[in-house]
């Protein structure tokens, strides 16, 4: 703290507009980095409610194979997702760790809430927002909508998939309103 | 509380109110004698005080009321004009007012006749004038029903205390003012749906602890109390949640004369069991379907005078909604003694539309057809009208009365009329079910929906080209193994060959086989399930997305152990099973 008393208007005038740039050069973001398959993913941390140790799931017959059914969070009969599935990721020899997915992620918006299935306790990364590689430079990989893919964070030699759940799931329900 | 009691209770609730109210309005009056807000209100308050009270036999009550509106129709049509002498009047008589309402409870004697004489005088002088006129009157009562009938459709009444302070008046009279206690609170509904949804995680709870104990080798009855505690507190709040049907019936006197007068027919309404009650929320889902229930019955069941004179029925039609209750259910019919439906119509429409085939048709049972009635994009309207046309149709209604878990029946006779029978739940948060196991997982029947339980060797079980077929009690019924419906992608897969024997081929011949025999729209299906488990009730939950649009599940319950239990939506799933048959049977 400064103990200037002539603090005019012109200087918040001008200390505000440094702090604008400032926020516009290094926008920082948090995310939860999780693996599945041998790939590193990320989601935005604001999309995640907690990490809960996997409930028991209760199977539910008929919906796709990437959800595992549904299960008990703090009394929310919520959804479990198995993205390892989804993405397609777990054809060679993963199928050992097939009933190791120890930590649930739930992913909550206003409208949705699922839970994601993780191996590992996740960690958390900062990011620069100007660091992420939008997705629109890819290949369209047809189970992985574009639009859930946000795009690709280099940090150091780590190399991790930034998500959007909620347009994942959006995507979902689009895709099953459409086959019915 | 008996029912004379409840009323009392609420029309001195009411009479207090609208006694501080008028304190209030002439307050506001004396201020600015020109507000015509302060008059109408006035006029209104008096007006509906005067008419609960001549229902309830407070006779003393209703005259003075009935004066003082009389006053207030010639303030309004301005041939009485205000002073200080009237208004002193005014609040004498308020007093008086508040004074007789509170004598209901204390049978206190009041005398009320000087007053009652005091604004006859002054009434007369001013009619000296001139003759009232009784449009006014009518025209106010119409909208003061309307008024009512809106209220009662977003609040229920619920009798607890409360603390009501009257505003002080100006009028510093000899009469003593008082606090007054209310009986009765007005309560939103969504304050009720929270606090039942509270109840229902309770309810949970409790389950959870009861299983706990139970697993660490303590008795049931240990938690007696606990139990005992959260179902009386379950069933209070659901008692405060339920309306009485009349509440709904009374509206349909004027949706049954508009349509009647559209039509040019000839209906009188008549009302049955209007004192059943039922949960608020239900009758809400439900009102727009009795409407088209109730806008069918005259558009398409009472036949024109004349032709109703040829046939030898009274000219006038007569259209009856009747409500009874057994158990848990309440039942509605709407019934008419007009034309009755002809199922030989039906059928042509049904081929013509390509609901079912030609071949099929052929074959068909009577009450498969009437149940093509609620098939979407099947409507029996001949012509369009302003009636018919609407766009809702008997799908829809059907829908409706799914959604919360009842049943729609409908009962013919040419010439002689039609019921539709509605079923439903008289609550909608907690619901019997059976539970069962099938592959160590549990899942729950609704009970509504289940017909009985019985158990079956292999070689009770047939083997047909579509499935599998059984006897119960003499009829034949269709046998599915649960397994088989679950182990499949998707609905679609229940018309591939062989796709019900599965299951079956691999059971041993004298093994003894769990039976669910369920009921939708007159089909009867025996579910093979692991093991039966017991009666529960259970709080279902609906699902969310991404799997909210499972065909097989209606939703979900949290089970003692913290496990979750799907619930199976068997309307949905036979639904499934007898649209695929039907459609099937096209293709061949």
């Amino acid at each position: 703290m400064e103990t200037t008393t002539e603090y005019t208007i012109e200087d918040v005038k001008r200390d505000a507009g440094k702090e604008v740039a400032k926020r516009e050069h290094s926008e920082r973001m948090q995310l939860i980095i999780f693996k599945l398959g041998s790939e590193e993913y990320g989601l935005s941390i604001e999309q995640i409610k907690e990490v809960v140790l996997t409930p028991r799931i209760a199977k539910m017959p008929q919906t796709p194979e990437h959800i595992k059914g549904v299960a008990n969070i703090r009394g929310n009969i919520i959804a479990i997702m198995d993205l390892e599935q989804k993405f397609g990721l777990m054809k060679s020899g993963s199928l050992e760790n097939n009933n190791n997915s120890n930590y649930t992620l739930v992913v909550e918006s206003e409208e949705y809430k699922v839970g994601v299935l993780v191996k590992e306790v996740p960690n958390t990364l900062s990011i620069n927002v100007s660091d992420i590689d939008t997705a629109s430079n890819f290949v369209q990989y047809t189970s992985l909508d574009t639009n859930s893919v946000i795009g690709v964070v280099k940090s150091g030699e780590r190399m991790i998939i930034l998500i959007d759940m909620i347009k994942l799931i959006e995507a979902e329900n689009l895709k099953e309103t459409l086959t019915k | 509380m008996g029912k004379e009691n409840e009323y009392k209770e609420i029309f001195l609730a009411e009479a207090q109110e609208g006694h501080e109210e008028l304190n209030n309005l002439f307050t506001e009056l004396e201020k600015d004698i020109n507000s015509k807000s302060a008059i109408n209100s006035i006029f209104r308050i008096t007006h509906t005080l005067k008419g609960n009270a001549m229902g309830m036999g407070f006779t003393e009550i209703a005259e003075l009321s009935h004066v003082m509106e009389d006053v207030f129709n010639e303030v309004k049509s301005s041939r009485l004009h205000l002073d200080s002498a009237i208004f002193s009047s005014l609040f004498k008589a308020n007093d008086i007012l508040g004074q007789l309402i509170n004598s209901l409870n204390t049978g206190e004697v009041v005398k009320y006749k000087g007053i009652k004489t005091k604004l006859e005088v002054l009434l007369k002088n001013a009619k000296a004038s001139e003759i009232v006129s009784e449009d006014t009157v009518k025209v106010v009562e119409t909208t003061l029903t309307e008024t009512i009938t809106q209220v009662s459709q977003t609040e229920i009444t619920t009798t607890n205390t409360v603390l009501e302070t009257i505003e002080d008046t100006d009028e510093d009279d000899s009469i003593e003012q008082k606090i007054v206690l209310s009986d009765v609170v007005q309560v939103p509904v969504r304050k009720l749906d929270a606090l039942l949804n509270i109840i229902g995680e309770l309810i949970i709870e409790k389950d959870t602890l009861v299983a706990l104990n139970i697993e660490r080798g303590y008795q049931s009855t240990d938690l007696a109390r606990l139990h005992r505690i959260t179902s009386d507190l379950q069933y209070g709040v659901m008692d405060v949640r339920l309306v009485q049907i009349g509440f709904l019936f009374n509206k349909f006197h004027r949706v049954l004369r508009d349509v009647a007068v559209i039509e040019n027919k000839k209906v009188d309404l008549v009302l049955e069991g209007t004192e059943i009650e039922i949960d608020r929320n239900i009758l809400k889902i439900m009102s727009d379907s009795l409407v088209h229930l109730v806008r069918n019955s005259v558009s398409h069941g009472i036949e024109s005078p004349q032709k109703r004179l040829e046939r030898g029925k009274p000219e006038t039609g007569k259209v009856t909604l009747r409500a009874s209750n057994e158990k848990d259910t309440v039942f509605i019919e709407v019934r008419d003694d007009g034309n009755g439906i002809d199922l030989n119509v039906i059928k042509r429409k049904a081929v013509e539309k390509g609901l079912i085939s030609a071949d099929y048709a052929k074959v068909i049972s009577d009450d498969e057809i009437m149940m093509l009635l609620f098939e979407p994009g099947f409507s029996n309207a001949e012509k369009i009208t302003e009636v018919s046309g609407r766009g809702v149709g008997m799908d829809v209604v059907r829908g409706s009365v799914e959604s919360i878990g009842g049943k729609i029946t409908i009962e013919t006779e040419l010439g002689k009329g039609s019921v539709f029978t509605l079923s439903l739940p008289s609550s909608m948060a907690v619901k019997g079910a059976l539970l069962f196991e099938l592959n160590n997982q549990s899942f729950a029947i609704a009970l509504t929906h289940t017909e009985a339980v019985i158990s079956l060797r292999k070689e009770d079980i047939h083997k047909i080209s579509t499935g599998l077929i059984s006897k119960y009690l003499g009829k034949t019924i269709s046998i599915v193994f649960l397994n088989d419906l679950f182990r499949m992608r998707n609905m679609h897969q229940t018309v591939e060959e062989g796709a019900f024997h599965k299951t079956f081929e691999n059971i041993k011949e004298d093994q003894k086989l769990d039976v669910v025999i369920v009921a939708y729209n007159k089909h009867l299906v025996g579910f093979v399930v692991d093991k039966l488990m017991q009666q529960k009730e259970i709080v279902e939950k609906a699902l969310e997305s991404p799997v909210q649009n499972v065909e097989l599940f209606s939703g979900a319950t949290i089970l003692g152990d913290g496990n979750i239990c799907l619930v199976l939506d068997v309307a949905g799933i036979l639904k499934n099973l007898f649209k695929e048959k039907m459609n099937a049977k096209i293709e061949i």
